[in-house]
């Protein structure tokens, strides 16, 4: 059921970008031929591109390339197939995204297992106030705080991302680069990730189970690990899943203000320049993955908690 | 349970909720009246008007300085507050409206309605929307009515999808089942049952979702998507080309935008706040007052002497426990009894120090074989909490926990306090299940909780508390979440295993016939004090409180032919929070003077019966109408 | 039935339940089987009592007889009005005929709504005119049921307690003119003070407004207490429909001697529960055939098994649905 909710999703939007594309004021082929192309010539490479062929059978060819990868030529760099540029640009904005959930569960359970334990302690305090505060801080501007102050004034990161190495290759001048962005757009998901956690932690807390467990001499933190942060992180992983258009969303607009060359400044730069075939692309792609995250989640839903494994099975 | 009946709670908003308000007026007063103002031209280029220096720094002469081209900054930063305000208004009311008729129809209506918007919600909540509104921009121009059509599509998902969680959990309350007995259309319990009570939560997450427009906005601005007039996404995307040399271009428009959306966010906390008042934001203490009793302990399992809990909570310190005195000897059961909230169940948490989350003084002494649980170290506490002290729960589905197999949770305790390894007490967990009556217990082991019923969960707990061989039973009302016939069972198993293993057992409950069967004296707890206290036969037999009296009187009894008239004991108990000075049962007593109002009775001891009680019943009177 | 089976039923019933069936789709197909085929009739002025454990579908037929569930099977007449036959405005009719009062008196009530508003909405529904005839009649019943209406007609639900919740829901319904009150166990959210006096209340308003209703609950004392009829239920079947006092001095089927021998301290002359009945209840979705308490009950044959037993006579009101009862 939920699976042909997930393909449902694909067709809807895949059909819905591709409908709007085709509607949108700028023409492809007029974009192919340059700008001193005569109006038969348009025509002609109108009729190459199979652009006066009825709309649903475009939209049915186009995804059955898509399913080969195969989303077309790029109308504005010529020589490169869409998919090829999607190539290039990829990596960086998988690395951008995972970087970033890692450091956002890295820093938010931690910090909300100690905020739980403690309701009205300093540190919860500071983390509650600090997350209120990080939700009213869009990426691009916690970003320029960050590379203003990080970047400018302390000059610890640098500001742009400039001829990125490989992960693989040389992680700590890859990191060194990456840091910033990645913080930045884990941010956002921390003050999202710690108050959700944390107040499920205090309603865990209230369980009998737990107050059970005090009562058998369980210690603190046996107790808030052991016997609270499970059952209290399903809200958490819903909220995984929710965020990932979040993220994606922030991806975007972290790689135009470091200038790293991803998916997200690719998409702008397309539609700037009216190279559809690669929107289309990236729209269908990012779809997908989306798909498959929302998937992942489902699984490690149901690894989390029994009751939902059983009801499955 | 333990809390006297709710009253309503007026909360203040506090200082930070005004400052944000008053952020957000001084914003609309100057949308409002931005022409009348004396600010400069936002676009007049410095190198003209020769007021403002290019990139001049803040200052008097312009408060926020000058941007590239010398154009003053602070008449462009407030330029940019009236599309804003203008865009997240108009999107806020259009997708909150929408939105909430959408998702209270979808969660009255169920069913396939239901079924199709909650796809559509979560399909168009998924998808990153940003995406979409980079894609499709392009072809729709850049008028405010263009992002207000976008936004506003994008925005009323999100609100279906409150409103829609909320009527599920609403549709579910009996007051709507209530409504259509009567005959109401569902028209009418929509709009007159559902929609008032979703206008605190729909107008919280409205100021959340206006503070969204204002950032989204900001977002498509910086990425270059901006609307046709000067927004603060604009500023701060001109502004970021010349951080590093001139950060106040970017950093003061960003601030602004930033602190506008942090007042926003406040605002909707503090309205949330109205409607779901839960936030504890005081610290948990554990605190202990005075000394230790001088208690020489005469082989009791448990001694309480003068035991007083105070939890404070925001709305007053309850006096939970108060001035309670008791002992159990081993192989002794004794039954506390009381209605809700008279604070039997504190009795309880307060010799095992578990209180969910208040701050609680404790004062007088717990001796649990010979350590006083207030005063020892936590450590030392904690060894006689695994070791000597089992204890049982209300609850039964709540007892265990749902994400851990019962292996886990049976043999935790043998290992961390009984120092056994894992195989060791797996096999001792098999031999528990045996004995608690749970047949294949091979595979109870390797289930979670959820697969079995009520009365067999309540036997893994007891089975749980029964691990480590404790000396104390603590039971805090075992069956009353379960049926008759599993109630019987549970009884005696506990009984049994009292007997065999010659445990001392606090049984307690709020069915005065429970202890009868099950124990050997009985406690009647009333507002936080034993009122009385004595060997089971005999306080059924000679009641001599009030209150225990009117209690027995007031039970329907099978005993009695049908439609006998019950005794009522009229009012409610005294408030916690402001107990009177006098009997705290003389408000409700027929038999109280005026003595009563004004002093509490002391204990007065008779033989092995104590009560408190100025005006004590006769003896013999209990039977007619009482539990037999 | 445990058992099935009309002679129990008489002739002049205000409300009669005929074969009623109500069953719940769950997952993978398969189906809940809620209540199955049980009849009973209500007398006017009369109090039926049902009883029974959790799962025993006594609820579920409470919300039955309402239409809160729709019926999968049989007829519900009130005076020959068959609900199960009626939609829209006719069932909209009929219901208000009837009341309801529900466990949770707190959730009962529409939080954000006046006591005034609440009480007066049945009257508002129907049309009643405003004016001074209709605060006379809320005024009237608020006192029935022990409220000060110039004290609590302005105040919200949540200023009250568990105990005066359930009187304005008792007035809520009062206000109908009901013919028949359905009470889902009206007293078990309650303390033991609390609940007597709503016991008293309600057997007041029986006397002075000849009130006729169906009391659910599954405590065995309550029930005596406020029946004029006690219906004992187990896994959507009758066992036993008798007065009360032959009842509880003489229960004829073993579930409910079971019943009443787990009472705790109770005074029957009855073997210990241990004895009475074993083993758990089994899966309302595979409920067992024949007689569905034989896979507990020490009487059981291999007739049970094949043989679903009807309700028959064994004494004077007194209807048993075993095989093996005398």
């Amino acid at each position: 059921m939920r699976i042909l909710r997930l393909i449902l999703v694909f067709f809807v939007v895949t059909f819905f970008t591709f409908f709007l594309l085709d509607n949108s004021p700028g023409d492809p082929a007029a974009a192919r031929a340059g700008l001193n192309a005569t109006p038969e010539a348009i025509e002609q490479i109108r009729e190459e591109m199979g652009l006066n062929r009825p709309f649903l059978t475009r939209y049915f060819d186009w995804l059955g390339g898509a399913v080969q990868l195969d989303f077309g030529d790029s109308n504005v760099v010529t020589g490169f197939t869409s998919w090829r540029l999607i190539q290039n640009a990829l990596p960086k904005t998988i690395e951008l995204m995972v970087l970033a959930e890692v450091l956002a569960i890295g820093i938010s359970v931690p910090l909300a297992v100690a905020s739980a334990r403690r309701p009205g302690s300093w540190i919860d305090r500071v983390s509650s106030g600090g997350a209120f505060g990080l939700l009213a801080l869009p990426a691009f501007v916690l970003g320029i705080y960050l590379s203003f102050f990080f970047g400018v004034k302390l000059g610890w990161f640098p500001t742009i991302v400039e001829d990125l190495p490989s992960i693989f290759r040389n992680p700590i001048g890859n990191l060194h680069q990456m840091f910033l962005p990645s913080l930045t757009l884990a941010l956002n998901l921390v003050a999202v990730y710690l108050r959700l956690l944390r107040s499920d932690m205090i309603d865990t807390l209230q369980e009998d189970y737990v107050m059970l467990a005090q009562a058998r001499g369980m210690s603190e933190r046996r107790i808030m690990w052991r016997h609270v942060l499970r059952p209290s992180s399903l809200n958490l992983t819903t909220a995984i899943g929710l965020n990932i258009a979040a993220l994606i969303g922030g991806a975007f607009i972290i790689e135009v203000l470091f200038a790293i060359n991803g998916i997200g400044r690719l998409t702008i730069i397309s539609v700037f320049l009216e190279d559809y075939s690669t929107v289309a692309a990236i729209v269908a792609l990012l779809t997908v993955a989306y798909v498959a995250a929302n998937f992942a989640v489902d699984i490690l839903y149901s690894i989390l908690d029994p009751r939902i494994r059983h009801d499955n099975t | 349970m333990t809390t006297p009946d709710e009253k309503p709670q007026k909360r203040s908003f506090g200082v930070i909720f005004w400052l944000s308000a008053g952020w957000i007026a001084a914003l609309v007063f100057v949308a409002l009246f931005e022409e009348l103002l004396p600010i400069r031209d936002p676009e007049a280029l410095g190198i003209r008007t020769r007021e403002v220096a290019k990139f001049e720094g803040p200052g008097f002469n312009a408060f926020f300085g000058g941007d590239g081209q010398g154009r003053d900054m602070f008449a462009r930063v407030l330029t940019g507050i009236r599309p804003a305000l203008i865009l997240s208004l108009v999107v806020t009311v259009l997708a909150s409206i929408i939105g909430t008729i959408v998702g209270a129809t979808a969660g009255y209506l169920r069913g396939t309605v239901d079924g199709a918007i909650a796809i559509l919600i979560d399909m168009a909540l998924a998808f990153p929307g940003l995406v979409l509104l980079i894609a499709v921009r392009a072809s729709f121009g850049n008028s405010l009515t263009v992002f207000i059509i976008l936004f506003t599509l994008s925005g009323i998902p999100s609100y279906a999808r409150i409103v829609r969680g909320a009527s599920l959990s609403l549709a579910e309350r009996e007051f709507v089942d209530a409504a259509v007995a009567m005959g109401a259309s569902r028209t009418r319990v929509l709009f007159k049952e559902l929609i008032p009570n979703l206008v605190l939560p729909v107008l919280s997450f409205a100021f959340l979702g206006f503070a969204l427009v204002i950032l989204t906005e900001g977002a498509l601005a910086f990425i270059g998507l901006s609307m046709d007039r000067l927004t603060w996404g604009q500023l701060i995307a001109e502004g970021t080309n010349d951080i590093a040399d001139h950060g106040h271009v970017a950093l003061i428009p960003a601030t602004t935008m930033f602190l506008t959306i942090l007042a926003f966010n406040l605002v909707g906390d503090g309205i949330r706040k109205l409607w779901s008042p839960r936030e504890v934001a005081t610290e948990r203490k554990l605190i202990t007052l005075g000394d230790a009793a001088d208690d020489q302990t005469g082989g009791e399992a448990l001694s309480i002497r003068n035991l007083a809990t105070v939890l404070h909570t925001p709305d007053g310190d309850v006096r939970a426990v108060d001035d309670v005195s008791l002992s159990v000897m081993p192989g002794e059961a004794l039954g506390v009894v009381g209605e809700s909230g008279s604070g039997k169940t504190m009795i309880l948490r307060s010799i095992v120090g578990a209180f969910a989350l208040s701050s609680v003084t404790r004062s007088g002494t717990v001796n649990v074989g010979g350590i006083d649980m207030l005063r020892s170290d936590a450590e030392t506490v904690r060894s006689v909490l695994g070791n000597q002290i089992g204890m049982v729960s209300q609850n039964p589905l709540n007892a265990l926990n749902p994400v851990r197999r019962i292996e886990t949770q049976i043999i935790e305790p043998m290992v961390v306090h009984g120092g056994l390894t894992k195989s060791a007490a797996r096999q001792r967990a098999l031999e528990l299940l045996e004995s608690v009556g749970i047949p294949a217990p091979e595979q109870r082991l390797r289930e979670y909780p959820h697969q079995l019923s009520g009365g067999m969960r309540q036997r893994i707990t007891i089975a749980i508390a029964l691990a480590n061989e404790p000396d104390l039973l603590l039971a805090d009302e075992p069956t009353t979440a379960l049926d008759v016939t599993v109630q019987d069972q549970i009884l005696r198993l506990l009984s049994e295993q009292q007997r065999a293993r010659q445990m001392a057992m606090l049984l307690v409950t709020h069915d005065l016939a429970v202890v009868k069967g099950f124990t050997d004296r009985v406690a009647i707890v009333y507002a936080g004090e034993v009122v009385e206290i004595g060997p089971t036969s005999e306080i059924f037999a000679n009641p001599r409180h009030q209150y225990t009296l009117a209690l027995m009187r007031s039970m329907p009894n099978l005993d009695l032919p049908s439609h006998s008239e019950l005794q009522t004991i009229e009012g409610t108990p005294p408030s916690l929070i402001d107990l009177p000075d006098g009997c705290r049962f003389a408000a409700r007593c027929p038999a109280a003077q005026p003595t009563c109002e004004q002093t509490n009775p002391s204990p007065v001891t008779d033989g092995e019966h104590t009560y408190r009680c100025h005006f004590p019943a006769e003896t013999g009177v209990a039977l007619s109408g009482a539990v037999s | 039935m445990a058992g099935s089976g009309e002679v129990h039923l008489r002739d002049d019933a205000i409300l009669r339940v005929r074969d009623l069936v109500v069953e719940f789709p769950a997952k993978k197909k398969q189906v809940v089987h809620a209540v199955s085929g049980i009849s009973f009739d209500i007398q006017q002025g009369e109090t039926l009592g049902i009883v029974g454990e959790s799962g025993c579908g006594k609820t579920t037929t409470g919300r039955a007889i309402m239409q809160l569930e729709k019926a999968t099977g049989g007829s519900i007449e009130l005076r020959d009005n068959d609900l199960t036959k009626s939609s829209g405005d006719q069932l909209r009719n009929l219901r208000r005929r009837m009341q309801m009062i529900f466990q949770d008196p707190v959730s009962s009530l529409n939080p954000s709504r006046r006591v005034r508003d609440i009480v007066r909405e049945g009257l508002e529904i129907w049309g009643a005119p405003t004016g001074d005839f209709t605060e006379d009649r809320i005024a009237e019943v608020m006192d029935a049921v022990g409220l000060d209406a110039d004290g609590v007609g302005e105040r919200r639900p949540h200023e009250f307690s568990g105990g005066q919740c359930q009187r304005i829901c008792i007035a809520r319904a009062l206000v109908m003119e009901p013919e028949v009150l359905i009470l889902d166990e009206p007293v078990s959210a309650l303390d033991v003070s609390v609940q007597a006096q709503i016991l008293n209340l309600l057997e007041q308003l029986k006397q002075s407004f000849g009130l006729t209703m169906v009391f659910i609950s599954h405590d065995l004392a309550v029930v005596k207490n406020i029946s004029d009829r006690v219906m004992v239920m187990y896994l959507g079947k009758v066992c036993e429909v008798a007065e009360p006092d032959a009842l509880y001095s003489g229960p004829k089927h073993p579930y409910s001697r079971a019943l009443l021998a787990s009472i705790p301290g109770h005074h029957l002359d009855l073997p210990p529960a241990s004895e009475l009945i074993s083993g758990e209840l089994p899966s309302p979705l595979d409920p067992p055939s024949g007689c569905r308490f034989r896979t507990r009950c020490p009487l059981a044959t291999e007739r049970c098994a094949t043989e679903e037993p009807e309700l028959r006579k064994v004494a004077v009101g007194q209807f048993v649905a075993c095989h093996h009862a005398e």
